[in-house]
């Protein structure tokens, strides 16, 4: 499949910043090569956006691209905003909490937040949770240097208690007893999707949270007509629509997860608005430790019937 | 008593034009006081437009030698006006009224599917509204006031998103 709909193809940021995987530290990328991955996929709407981006010989200008990444995610923040993220998180996020707090843990929770972006949910989570009632810890990872120390203007701005580290969510030293994400999980796919959902299997960990765009047919047109109306710069149109295109079903995130982290009971939840058969725009890839599972269970009360299969 | 009512939906729409320009250029979490300051500048803009259309009706009613009739073509074109934009302005205040539901799928819903396509065909409406009024007029001062307002209308949103852009430009050079 050619062109903009084709979802094997990354998006527009997924090109235009690049990181050296050990060290963090930011590298050059060449415009050039950035065009020739869309003329390769014959997505003309990603070529016309990445050649209106400033370079210097060549080279994207980093400053530019860091102005361009800020205005994307404050974009990014209303759609988040709009559809009541935050409260959508912390509706499952308590009862998970509530369950490992009932099984006996007592120190201090600590939820991270993988790629967290500019940190909308946790600083969410910050202003609205009385997060001492909870003892509970709020982190979010970055890669991006950039998207990190905005985040963390933010939470000061506004006084809030959640921190924002840039680094790799599950190195030894951040490791969460909680992961969650939000649109993350996409951009990971085939073995980088296991590798990236192997990595939750640590000693600490009680469960994982991972909310992203759910396909369906309606989702791509949907998808285009909510960015059309809403977004205002070229790359989050392009890339908030290709995201909806690239979604994974629940049924790859469920097998994945299953074979990845077996010491997780895996499933998905909010899938469907009430009970009926429309789909929610986002679905949750759950995850929680075997042991916690009857707890969890009854936290869920009658939130039960949005869970699929948990297994 | 018609112009009067055209003149509070031009407030109304300048309010919500102020909102609607000021979204997705803040990342703060708590935004009253960024909506509020924002929706002001859309009632100051509307009450300009308001302004600037009173004064050019006051001296095309100056000018014109047959004032009576004019008074009485334009309250029928502002009637006329009504009839597409207090349905419409029913309908966005309805979905924001439907938002004091406290249920996250309704709320999600009325913005995504209701005030975004409203949003959307607020220029169409404008349109519509402004030339069904002056449609059936017969003088061509109410024909000519009729499109110097619509203009008006227009040019409010794009001055509101211009200068909204261009803050949040001064804001993200001032960071990076």
């Amino acid at each position: 499949m050619r062109g903009f709909w084709n979802p094997a193809q990354p998006e527009i940021t997924d090109l235009i910043i690049q990181h050296d995987p050990r060290t963090l530290a930011r590298l050059p990328v060449r415009k050039q090569d950035v065009l020739q991955v869309f003329s390769d996929f014959g997505n003309r709407k990603a070529l016309r956006a990445v050649e209106a981006l400033p370079e210097h010989q060549g080279i994207l200008d980093d400053r530019a691209i860091d102005r361009l990444l800020i205005a994307t995610h404050w974009e990014m923040q209303r759609l988040a905003e709009e559809f009541h993220h935050g409260n959508r998180v912390w509706d499952l996020l308590r009862r998970a909490v509530t369950a490992i707090r009932n099984s006996g843990f007592r120190e201090t929770l600590r939820i991270v937040d993988v790629g967290c972006g500019t940190g909308y949910t946790l600083r969410w989570l910050a202003a609205h949770v009385p997060l001492e009632d909870h003892a509970v810890e709020l982190v979010g990872m970055d890669l991006n240097s950039t998207l990190i120390r905005e985040a963390n203007r933010l939470a000061a701005l506004e006084q809030l208690n959640c921190r924002f580290i840039h680094g790799d969510a599950f190195s030894r030293e951040h490791s969460g007893h909680i992961f969650l994400s939000t649109g993350v999980v996409h951009h990971f796919r085939g073995e980088a999707l296991l590798d990236f959902l192997r990595r939750h299997e640590q000693p600490g960990t009680f469960a994982f949270l991972h909310y992203d765009f759910q396909p369906s047919f309606l989702a791509p047109f949907g998808s285009w007509f909510f960015h059309y109306l809403r977004m205002r710069t070229a790359v989050a149109k392009h890339d908030g629509v290709l995201s909806a295109i690239r979604a994974h079903t629940a049924r790859t995130l469920v097998e994945a997860a299953r074979a990845a982290v077996p010491g997780f009971a895996s499933g998905i939840y909010g899938a469907r608005i009430w009970k009926t058969p429309a789909p929610r725009v986002f679905h949750t890839l759950l995850g929680i430790r075997r042991p916690l599972l009857p707890e969890f269970h009854s936290q869920l009360g009658i939130r039960g019937a949005r869970l699929g299969e948990l297994r | 008593m018609t112009l009067f009512a055209l003149y509070v939906l031009s407030l109304l729409d300048g309010l919500l034009c102020g909102a609607r320009v000021s979204m997705g250029r803040s990342a703060v979490i708590r935004k009253r006081s960024y909506y509020v300051r924002a929706q002001l500048r859309g009632l100051a803009g509307a009450q300009i437009v308001g302004t600037v259309a009173l004064v050019a009706l006051i001296l095309v009613a100056r000018l014109s030698g047959h004032r009576a009739l004019l008074r009485a073509d334009l309250e029928a074109a502002a009637a006329r006006m009504l009839w597409i934009f207090v349905p419409y302005a029913a309908l966005v205040l309805g979905n924001i009224l439907l938002r004091l539901i406290p249920s996250v799928d309704i709320r999600s819903a009325t913005s995504v599917m209701m005030l975004g396509p409203l949003t959307a065909i607020r220029p169409l409406v404008m349109m519509v509204g402004v030339f069904y009024g002056i449609s059936a007029s017969t003088l061509w001062e109410t024909r000519l006031l009729g499109l110097f307002i619509l203009a008006l209308m227009l040019l409010l949103e794009f001055a509101l998103n211009l200068r909204a852009s261009r803050a949040q430009s001064c804001e993200i050079h001032s960071l990076v």
